[in-house]
């Protein structure tokens, strides 16, 4: 059902296209562009753009992770430590992550690491944010059930108060996780030459514009399909509880 | 054993919840506390636990004033659904207090069984507490803190919100189990017939300062039935003695 629309847009396009209503300069009909990204699915280029995008959005994704929830998991329990951090996190937050492309590139070169400590930078706050609030919402029953039995505070956090504070802290890998792909394709059209972003950088330079809108949906497709991974994994985690 | 001095708590200058509480509860004894809502109880149970800190006197376990939290005293919360790990089996939730104590994994799962035994909880082990009857998450929670293998078991209104019958079980299996195991309870209820029909002894609060208004020995044949015993003529002159401790 909800494959309707984007079929009817593509059936309108290229209808468009052919009567000549859509430039072909930077309209590329439909299925042009679906054989052109047959052609650089079969040939490798597309999957090892896709490789290179990904690997450095996974490892934005899961530094941040780490991060994010070991510092916003001790912020969430020591609320004057939350304090202490509050005027930080609102001063580096509004920086745009795309501003700190040229002093990463400086300190990485052109390089995986380059895109995702860009990347990284903007996956942390929404996951920083998040497990503070999951972690500082729990249930004090819990923490006095956990002192009662005699756990140390390491464990208490461990045993206790990061399983609690997952369903929260997984709505923030979600959102994310669709940070990291958007924060790494930028970095790769503006200046990191590999991934999907470059590719469609040189498909645009050298007019090919079938290429170009081929990768373009490419990412939507592939994004796509990491947030339903995402969300399925989520749903089971809730299922479980 | 497990003894309040003078124990006062008061939440600031002005709300003072408990003045001078003192009494000792004996070794294996089952002391049940009763009063109106507000006079206290609760927060007595609480100090007595270590979790709410106490303005003047003391509790004492053995001697020692408590301090903190200690794994001698386990205390059952009311509300079973707070208290147990939603993420966690309930053989998990039992498995949390021997991870407490440092019980090497390997030994859980035969320390585990006879509690799930004596719980009738044996065919359940591998549910979630979401999965199970309220009587049955509360039947989870004292199996854990039985695992926790306290000197003294404090419960807070564990049957509060429990229909009548789940109620009248889980009386018989804890009187049992204070029985055989011998444990020393404290029992913190708002039900003046449930206190009579469990304790050896009843503490009446009155409210406003919490303090004891009056401790009844109850001299009832043990093993209690639900109903020879709530019918003996003795049950009904306590209750009658016990009651206006709790009317308004």
């Amino acid at each position: 059902m909800g494959s309707v629309v984007p079929l009817s847009v593509l059936a309108l396009w290229e209808i468009l296209s052919r009567i000549g209503l859509l430039s072909e300069d930077g309209f590329s009909r439909p299925t042009a562009f679906l054989a052109a990204g047959a052609k650089a699915l079969a040939d490798g280029t597309l999957l090892e753009q896709t490789a290179q995008t990904f690997s450095a959005a996974a490892q934005a994704l899961l530094m941040s992770s780490i991060l994010g929830i070991g510092i916003g998991a001790i912020l969430g329990l020591f609320r004057p430590l939350e304090r202490a951090a509050q005027l930080t996190v609102d001063a580096l937050r509004p920086i745009p992550s795309v501003a700190l492309i040229p002093l990463s590139l400086l300190i990485f070169g052109f390089s995986r690491n380059m895109s995702a400590a860009v990347a990284a930078f903007a996956c942390f706050w929404p996951i920083l944010i998040v497990t503070t609030s999951a972690v500082r919402g729990i249930d004090p029953r819990l923490t006095e059930v956990g002192r009662m039995l005699g756990f140390s505070l390491l464990h208490r956090i461990l045993k206790l108060a990061l399983p609690a504070a997952i369903p929260g802290i997984m709505v923030g890998i979600r959102v994310a996780a669709g940070i990291a792909i958007v924060v790494t394709v930028t970095t790769e059209i503006v200046s990191n030459p590999r991934g999907l972003g470059h590719g469609m950088n040189l498909a645009a330079q050298s007019l090919q514009a079938d290429l170009m809108w081929a990768t373009l949906l490419w990412v939507g497709v592939v994004g796509w399909l990491v947030n339903w991974g995402l969300e399925r994994l989520e749903r089971r985690w809730l299922y479980l509880r | 054993m497990l003894e309040a001095q003078r124990l006062s708590v008061s939440f600031g200058a002005q709300r003072h919840v408990l003045r001078d509480i003192d009494f000792t509860v004996a070794e294996h004894e089952f002391v049940c506390l009763v009063g109106p809502s507000g006079c206290g109880k609760t927060t007595l149970l609480r100090a007595l636990a270590g979790l709410t800190p106490i303005s003047n006197g003391a509790a004492r376990f053995k001697g020692e004033p408590v301090l903190g939290p200690q794994t001698q005293l386990a205390i059952v919360f009311q509300d079973y659904g707070r208290a147990l790990l939603p993420w966690r089996t309930v053989a998990g939730n039992i498995a949390l207090a021997l991870e407490a104590r440092g019980i090497p994994a390997a030994e859980h799962a035969h320390r585990i069984l006879p509690l799930l035994k004596k719980f009738n909880l044996a065919d359940h082990a591998a549910k979630f507490p979401a999965q199970l009857s309220g009587g049955m998450q509360q039947r989870v929670q004292i199996a854990r803190c039985l695992a926790q293998e306290p000197e003294v078991l404090l419960m807070d209104e564990p049957f509060g919100s429990l229909d009548a019958i789940t109620r009248q079980e889980l009386q018989d299996e804890v009187a049992r189990l204070a029985k055989d195991e011998r444990r020393t309870v404290v029992f913190v209820t708002h039900d003046l017939e449930e206190a009579i029909y469990l304790g050896d002894r009843v503490i009446a609060l009155a409210a406003n300062p919490g303090r004891i208004a009056e401790i009844v020995d109850v001299e009832l044949p043990r093993p209690r039935q639900q109903l020879g015993t709530r019918e003996d003529p003795r049950f009904l002159q306590y209750r009658h003695r016990l009651y206006k401790h709790l009317a308004h």
